[in-house]
């Protein structure tokens, strides 16, 4: 007779030992003082037998494992890939602009505000700011003997340069707040005649600078000042366009110019940063910060991973559906093992530990694969398009990163993984009455 | 009986090995510290109290009466053999003294412990401490050697590996069976897979053995060589045995014969003359 031991309806309805102990014993029961002596069988004998028996269906176990590899190995590659690149992109935008800065400028001309002094202070003054430098641009003509060309003309101070991640102090550049020296732009230079921007510095240039209302309130209308003397003391190399900074004392004192255009705001504390932020649009400011780009780039990234976890989902839900057609399929093939260990005196609980282990090692010895799997190769690929782009003449760098939170993550799921596939069928087991699957054909 | 006898005199060396002097180990986790509670079961002369069992199977709508009253009391170092057409209840009653089947009434009394009166997991340590089980056909975890599967019950108990192998080399070297301690056990003759199955069964020293036709797969030889050994054991040691059998041919072993007929106890002998009388009618 085959019994069928998954139905709750056998042909042959055998009396349940519950049923009886209630019915015969349910006052005289003793108690099971000895109960905490029956330790059942060890842990590490348990995980031997689950390993003696994932290695006896070598080649099932390989397959099972093998797809939770795959799966755990993708998401990885990509995730590993997706983070690094987020980290990389994140890291050369913050590299010239620092997170805790906020740009602003005077805005259009319906809500138009100028960075006077009085103005200057009235931002110092907002909680949370810790320092504030301004910049006004003007137009200007740049001449040097035969050689005269238009520019964009800014004053600054030199904290202002440094915020701005201006690099003039190699090959000997200075800038001085209270001097009267200039830094010019490469190409500039280039246009003044020094194929080597270098040999700019040190030589005297004669400009024009363009005055107006809107830099200088002494004023009623625009004039140009011609003929003032400057003498060259840096270079900004990598510029597309032709400009010169001058020193904002010095534009102040000669030429009366006495408000900026736009400034950067330098926040003390980041946690005051969207009040400093709020402030300065109230004051009629138009503000534009690094960390809003980078929230930017975050959210797009997140959206990107939230497609991939998706998508990860959609492969491991596939790997999961393996493990459970394995364990299940193992489960009928030791009815009788399950049987014998039983009726030896095996506990419910022990058979139950014996599967939910064996789900556990497939799907743990999976995800070390995948993940390694999936990290190296990754780190391959990027090896790869760093040496393609050497070959090309970019410079590229290793943008595989996996932050320690993934790895966790990771760790996790593979733990939840062996234990959801591995719940039903070590049920199913542990819930299998001895005789019956002694009996099991 | 005379060729039997002789057999057992020259198992009685082997036999010895198994009263040597404990290990460490096993002192430290011997019976009676492992499990308090059974340290009076030597005191009693019955082993297994059988007491107005009845079993009833319900099929679709139909009940079907399958032991109706069994009243029979096993003594200590006794070969109870346990006869009858098939389908008589033999296998069953068997099943409710091991504790796998729940009996409808009555009372199962082992070494004066009411069995169906404890939990489950009871019933499962109890088995496992104190009765030894030879089914009809040798059943093995597939992935484990002959001699892993010989320590099974040791690990079930909770004792560890060395420990548990320790004990089923030995077991397997008493029953002739070490050669073939590393193979696997399907690689083995039936024979041969009931020899170490009867090893298993002895591996935590059990107070009585219970055995389920275990020569009803073999050929006569191999069944002869099983029950010789399981005679010699039941001799030397004074284990208790209670086995079902069809085999009229093996009567001869039995120092009981219990016979049943439509879930009753129809005859208990005990005389050995009448025993062997049984062998010749048949």
């Amino acid at each position: 007779m085959k019994l069928n031991f998954f139905s709750k309806k056998n042909d042959v309805s055998l009396e349940s030992e519950a049923g009886y102990e209630k019915r015969h014993h349910a006052v005289s029961r003793p108690k099971e003082t000895w109960k905490e002596t029956h330790t059942g069988i060890s842990f590490s004998m348990i995980a031997y037998i689950s390993w003696k028996n994932l290695k006896v269906g070598k080649a099932r176990s390989i397959l099972t494992i093998g797809g939770v590899a795959l799966g755990i190995g993708i998401i990885t590659f990509l995730l590993s890939i997706g983070f690094g690149m987020q980290q990389m992109i994140v890291s050369e935008v913050t590299k010239n602009n620092p997170i805790d800065v906020i740009d602003i400028n005077n805005g259009n001309l319906d809500n138009f505000v100028s960075l006077t002094d009085d103005v200057v202070n009235k931002v110092k003054n907002i909680d949370g700011v810790k320092k504030v430098e301004r910049r006004v641009n003007t137009g200007g003509k740049i001449i040097l003997g035969e050689s005269q060309t238009d520019v964009i003309i800014y004053g600054t101070t030199s904290d202002y340069l440094d915020m701005l991640r201006v690099n003039y102090r190699d090959n000997g550049g200075s800038f001085s707040n209270d001097g009267e020296t200039a830094l010019i732009s490469d190409r500039l230079a280039n246009l003044l005649g020094f194929s080597n921007p270098y040999d700019a510095i040190g030589k005297k240039i004669v400009y024009n600078i363009a005055l107006s209302k809107e830099v200088s309130s002494s004023l009623d209308a625009e004039k140009v000042t011609d003929n003032n003397e400057i003498i060259i003391s840096g270079i900004v190399n990598n510029s597309d366009n032709t400009y010169i900074y001058l020193p904002t004392k010095m534009l102040q004192d000669k030429f009366g110019i006495d408000s900026a255009q736009d400034g950067k705001v330098v926040v003390a504390d980041m946690a005051k940063f969207d009040n400093v932020k709020q402030q300065l649009e109230q004051m009629g400011f138009v503000t534009s910060s690094i960390a809003e780009l980078i929230a930017g780039i975050n959210s797009f990234f997140s959206t990107v991973r939230v497609f991939l976890v998706v998508f990860g989902v959609i492969i491991m839900s596939i790997s999961a559906m393996g493990m459970l057609n394995t364990l299940s399929v193992s489960l009928l093939q030791r009815t009788k093992e399950i049987g014998i260990m039983k009726a030896l005196g095996t506990k419910r609980y022990d058979v139950f530990k014996m599967f939910i282990l064996e789900s556990i090692i497939i799907s743990f010895v999976g995800g070390l694969l995948g993940f390694f799997g999936g990290y190296g190769l990754a780190l391959l690929a990027n090896k790869v398009l760093i040496i393609l782009g050497k070959r090309m003449g970019t410079e590229l760098s290793y943008f595989v990163y996996v932050p320690t939170g993934f790895v966790l993550a990771i760790g996790g799921f593979v733990l939840f993984l062996g234990i959801i596939t591995g719940v039903m069928p070590a049920f199913r087991a542990a819930k299998i009455h001895a005789l019956e699957a002694l009996r099991y054909e | 009986m005379d060729e039997i006898k002789n057999k057992i005199e020259a198992g009685g060396e082997r036999i010895a090995k198994m009263n040597e002097a404990p290990t460490q180990s096993d002192e430290s986790k011997s019976d009676a510290g492992f499990f308090p509670e059974f340290e009076h079961h030597s005191n009693t002369d019955i082993v297994v109290g059988i007491k107005d069992v009845e079993k009833t199977f319900v099929l679709g709508t139909n009940k079907v009466d399958i032991l109706k009253g069994i009243n029979v009391d096993i003594k200590r170092g006794e070969f109870v053999m346990l006869m009858g057409p098939s389908g008589c209840g033999k296998s069953t009653l068997l099943h409710i003294i091991y504790g796998l089947e729940a009996p409808t009434n009555g009372t199962i009394l082992v070494e004066d412990e009411d069995i169906w009166a404890h939990s489950k997991n009871w019933r499962a340590y109890f088995r496992n401490q104190f009765i030894g089980f030879i089914p009809q056909q040798a059943f093995w975890i597939k992935s484990l050697s002959v001699i892993e599967n010989v320590a099974v019950p040791g690990f079930i108990g909770g004792r560890g590996y060395r420990e548990s192998i320790e004990r089923a080399y030995k077991t397997l070297e008493i029953v002739g069976m070490k050669d073939w301690a590393h193979y696997r056990p399907f690689d083995l003759s039936g024979g041969q897979q009931q020899k170490v199955s009867f090893a298993r069964s002895l591996l935590l020293n059990p107070k009585f053995i219970i055995a389920d036709e275990p020569t009803g797969n073999l050929d006569q030889k191999s069944g002869v060589q099983l029950m010789d050994l399981i005679k010699e054991f039941n001799e030397s040691l004074n284990i208790t045995v209670l086995m079902v059998t069809h085999n009229p041919d093996q009567v001869n072993y039995a120092s009981r014969i219990v016979k049943m007929v439509d879930g009753k106890i129809m005859d208990d002998i005990i005389d050995k003359e009448q025993i062997n009388a049984m062998k010749h009618e048949a």
